[in-house]
């Protein structure tokens, strides 16, 4: 089954791309695409349940990589399904011009046989190439609309991710003189047997998290993120921000710095440190942001802090809560940025001091706008606050209950700039508006309504999704 | 119909009911109004038919097993069951007030979404049997207060809402650490679990401080109540059941639960928090006193009586709990009133300054007089029910051998009537002003000339809620006390 992901986007590419005219039809082409993504959210959904399990994989012998769909995995194509999906919802309402619909959908493909192969694979060079597949399809995503900003924007990700690339290409030289193999499998023996290159072992595991660091985008790293996030096109920065940076970061920290790799105390408190202070910096930073793009971004890398936090305390506890936010905050990130796409549709502009009062004349954006910010600031019963409760018991049981505190009580930071921006642009008088005043489309308020309603549905049913999904995770983690 | 439905019912229906109002209200504005008050009056109407069994020291519980102990559970004991009943009613006589207060502003669909889900996430916490599940109860009241507070989307009153919503975030954030904490220790959030296991480890003092910052934010007591005369910003019924009647007992409330019922604090615990609503009770008063907006007057009023709340749980005698509990009853009735009152002074002369306002004795009779016995009810002037709610607090006092704190509250009793007495003077007395103030509406004039005639049949009647309350200090105290 697990190739079917990584197949069926990759045979799509080769279609849309065959020579005939019909082919390149927008009407073809978007039912196509989102179809796909739908399957892919129906097959990952059902994966955990049990169905479809032990069918026999045809095209196994067709990779010369391993793919292994475990629950971690289920629930990455779950996200991967969800968040492509309502970029290509928005994308339909957004762009029109047809080279450029064909263009992206394109690239929101190849960016998805990235995604998908990037957590399945079990082999840590060939994770390493569809990182790097992705990114690519992304950097001419960001920069599609050839704006100033837009080119700066991929300039500064292209860069750092560059730097990024470096540390983990050395990082995977030094784990195959240690291992002899680039394998989880083996590579997960090498630190538990203890072996003589263990000062290798360290070496490329240190150099391996600075790249992620870089990819992930937390502080010290995170100077990309707001100018890349905030530049790229509506539809492009929901994918980015949902999905992309945390499949190509967050996702892979948590696979080996959670699954493989065996953490020393001091690449322990490595994480947590940097954890607490994406934290407490993005949340200090966004309280002075006048853009809701840019506000966003810094949220951002905040919230991923609390997931890079509690893989540093190294518990299983603490790994179930981290794949519980990296899910919750892929749907409320994603939510608030097409709130975003939403904002700039109707008016032109997202900078907050521009823009008032809109919350009477758009009900939906503003309704599901609260329900995403309340859900980042951790406020029951919305999905984000438990994924916060488990990282800070886990916190707390690990014995670093200082963390625990500080992390906690950054919630309220959240609040207070979440506040200010619910303020500035929705909760108060109506401001004169700029004279672009087109009614919101379809496609975006179904994906506000659909991804609000995944929002409450998983702080409400979170005991359904801890035991379907997230609970098994503790047996893959050592 | 089976007990545990009738628990259920009485939270889910507000909390999903309020919902469907905005739905309806599309359709048709009355029916709206209508069926939000049938919300809420169901929760009523339902906690009343739960209260022989419960009075029979019955206690009604549902429980649903979640994982890592975050367990659903909703209990139903004496004491909830008093405060459902006293919350509910309050809030549904609100709701009659608002369907003309609130029938000529915008967001209306809102207004009362936010209403009855408030009145709703209430129940929930009352009712909670565990932490986990009051914190989220805790927090959609703070949710729901935010938007309320913010109501007429002025900037000064968003920000003032924010204001709010983040102290009492705060707040609550810190009694999360303090519940964590206790989670880490006891392995459970069930306060039956750990009910048990602080019998035998004793709580630690951070934990009880941390739990008592949330419980102080929410009930704005010293040194956090800043955020409640801002927030008279607020439509009228609003400040009512917010500042008054519902949202400020709710951190009483919790006081009673977790360190009277729950897990009894030691005597230097309880000392410190009577300093502390001591305090509390004399500033606000003083701030009451010179203050010259109608509503913010009240609030100090609302910050200083809730001392007196406090200060009955902290003596941990029985007269001084059922003072405390029969205070909760009066207040909320009394102090509902005077805002209602203040409402419709606000609404039909366009000011809360009580310096531009007077004479309003003779344009509307039946809300001064209205306002007249809600005010006797709060300075606690015989034969009306605050009368007796605070004597049996200021008795216990003495009786628990506090002197000093008892005859700081009688001087705070003092002020009472002072800031109270120049409050009536000022707007009902003297020239009448060149404003043409009329009586309000009919269906508000009825809900506080109700107010103030409960007021004083509380007080004629008092054997009736006393009895009850007999009952449930009776429950409190014996399963608070290890036999």
């Amino acid at each position: 089954m697990p190739s079917l992901f990584v197949l069926t986007p990759f045979l799509l590419l080769v279609v849309v791309n065959l020579p005939f005219k019909f082919l390149r039809k927008q009407i073809a082409l978007w039912p196509a695409v989102g179809g796909m993504l739908v399957a892919q959210v129906v097959f990952s959904t059902f994966y955990p349940l049990n169905i479809g399990r032990g069918i026999a994989d045809p095209f196994e012998q067709f990779f010369m990589f391993g793919l292994s769909l475990d629950s971690l995995s289920s629930i990455m194509l779950l996200i991967i399904g969800i968040v492509a999906f309502v970029s290509v919802l928005v994308a339909s309402s957004m762009i029109s011009e047809e080279r450029q619909v064909f263009h992206f959908l394109n690239l929101i493909l190849i960016s998805v046989i990235g995604m998908n192969t990037t957590v399945l694979i079990s082999d840590i060079f060939s994770l390493y190439v569809f990182v790097e597949i992705t990114a690519l399809a992304v950097f001419v995503l960001i920069a599609m609309e050839k704006g100033k900003f837009a080119i700066e924007g991929t300039f500064k990700y292209l860069i750092l991710s560059a730097v990024a690339s470096v540390f983990m290409l050395t990082a995977i030289a030094f784990f195959l003189m240690a291992v002899g193999s680039t394998s989880f499998a083996a590579i997960k023996d090498a630190f538990a047997s203890n072996s003589s290159d263990a000062f290798l072992l360290k070496l490329g595991t240190g150099l391996f998290l600075c790249g992620l660091l870089i990819k992930c985008g937390v502080v010290p790293f995170h100077g990309w993120v707001p100018d890349a996030y905030s530049a790229a096109p509506a539809s492009v920065s929901v994918l980015l921000a949902g999905v992309v940076t945390k499949v190509s970061g967050v996702y892979v920290l948590l696979r080996l710095f959670g699954t493989v790799f065996i953490l020393n105390a001091a690449l322990q408190n490595t994480l947590l440190l940097v954890g607490i202070i994406s934290i407490c910096f993005a949340a200090f930073a966004s309280l002075t942001q006048t853009d809701f793009k840019r506000m966003l971004a810094y949220s951002s890398i905040s919230q991923v802090g609390y997931i890079v936090l509690a893989l540093g305390a190294a518990t299983p506890l603490a790994f179930v809560g981290a794949v519980f936010h990296f899910f919750n905050h892929a749907i409320f990130k994603s939510l608030l940025f097409v709130n975003a796409a939403s904002l700039e549709k109707r008016l032109g502009t997202t900078d907050m001091d521009k823009i008032g009062g809109m919350g009477s004349k758009m009900k939906v954006t503003s309704a599901t706008s609260l329900i995403g910010l309340l859900s980042t600031a951790g406020i029951p019963p919305l999905s984000g606050f438990w994924s916060k409760l488990i990282i800070i018991i886990a916190l707390f049981s690990a014995g670093r209950p200082v963390y625990a505190v500080i992390a906690l009580l950054a919630s309220a930071l959240t609040l207070a700039y979440f506040l200010s921006l619910e303020r500035k642009v929705f909760f108060g008088k109506v401001v004169a508006s700029p004279a672009a005043e087109t009614k919101a489309s379809f496609g975006i308020t179904f994906s506000e309504v659909l991804l609000a309603a995944i929002t409450v549905a998983a702080g409400l049913g979170f005991a359904f999704i801890l035991n379907t999904w997230l609970l098994p995770l503790k047996e893959i983690v050592h | 119909m089976e007990k545990q439905l009738i628990l259920f019912l009485i939270v889910m229906l507000p909390v999903a009911g309020a919902f469907f109002l905005p739905v309806v209200g599309r359709f048709s504005e009355a029916v709206r109004n209508r069926l939000a008050f049938l919300l809420v009056a169901a929760s009523f109407v339902l906690s009343l038919t739960l209260l022989p069994s419960v009075l029979n020291n019955q206690v009604i519980t549902i429980s649903q097993n979640l994982p890592l102990g975050f367990n659903f559970i909703l209990t139903a004991d004496a004491l909830a069951v008093f405060m459902a009943m006293v919350s509910s009613f309050i809030s549904a006589i609100i709701i009659v007030y608002s369907f003309t207060y609130i029938s000529h502003y915008e967001n209306r669909g809102e207004y009362y979404l936010m209403v009855v889900l408030f009145l709703g996430a209430m129940m929930g916490l009352v009712f909670s049997g565990s932490l986990i599940l009051l914190y989220v109860f805790w927090e959609i009241t703070g949710i729901t207060s935010w938007r309320l507070i913010g109501f007429f989307r002025e900037k000064q009153h968003v920000l003032r809402a924010d204001k709010a919503f983040l102290m009492t975030v705060f707040g609550a954030l810190l009694m999360l650490i303090g519940f964590i904490r206790l989670y880490v220790e006891t392995g459970s959030f069930d306060l039956q679990v750990i009910k048990e296991a602080v019998k035998i480890h004793p709580l630690s003092g951070l934990t009880v401080a941390l739990i008592m910052a949330g419980i102080l934010s929410k009930s704005a007591t010293l040194p956090l109540h800043t955020w409640l005369p801002d927030a008279g910003v607020a439509p009228s019924p609003v400040t009512a059941l917010l500042h008054a009647a519902v949202l400020v007992k709710i951190g009483v409330y919790v006081f009673a639960r977790l360190f009277v019922v729950t897990m009894p604090l030691d005597i230097p615990w309880m000392n410190v928090i009577a300093i502390i609503a001591a305090a509390s009770a004399l500033v606000s008063a003083g701030a009451a006193l010179i203050d010259t907006d109608l509503k913010r007057i009240i609030a100090y009023s609302t910050i200083s009586q809730i001392g007196f709340i406090f200060l009955g749980f902290t003596v941990s005698n029985e007269i001084g709990v059922a003072g405390s509990l029969l205070y909760i009853l009066m207040h909320g009735l009394a102090k509902a009133g005077l805002f209602l009152c203040a409402g419709i002074i606000e609404q039909n002369t366009k000011t809360k300054d009580i310096t531009k306002l007077g004479g309003l004795m003779y344009t509307m009779p039946v809300t001064a007089l209205s306002f007249l016995f809600c005010s006797f009810s709060v300075m606690g002037i015989p034969p009306f029910g605050g009368f007796f709610a605070k004597y049996m607090v200021i008795a216990g006092t003495l009786q628990a051998g506090h002197l000093a704190i008892a005859f700081v509250f009688l001087f705070g009793a003092v002020l009472t009537i002072l800031y109270l007495f120049r409050v009536f003077n000022m707007v009902f007395m003297g020239d009448v002003g060149s404003s043409s103030a009329k009586e309000g509406s009919p269906s508000m004039v009825f809900c506080v000339a109700l107010f103030a005639v409960l007021s004083l049949l509380g007080g004629i009647l008092i054997s009736y809620p006393n009895n009850m309350i007999a009952i449930v200090i009776k429950q409190m105290i014996t399963g608070s006390i290890p036999t």
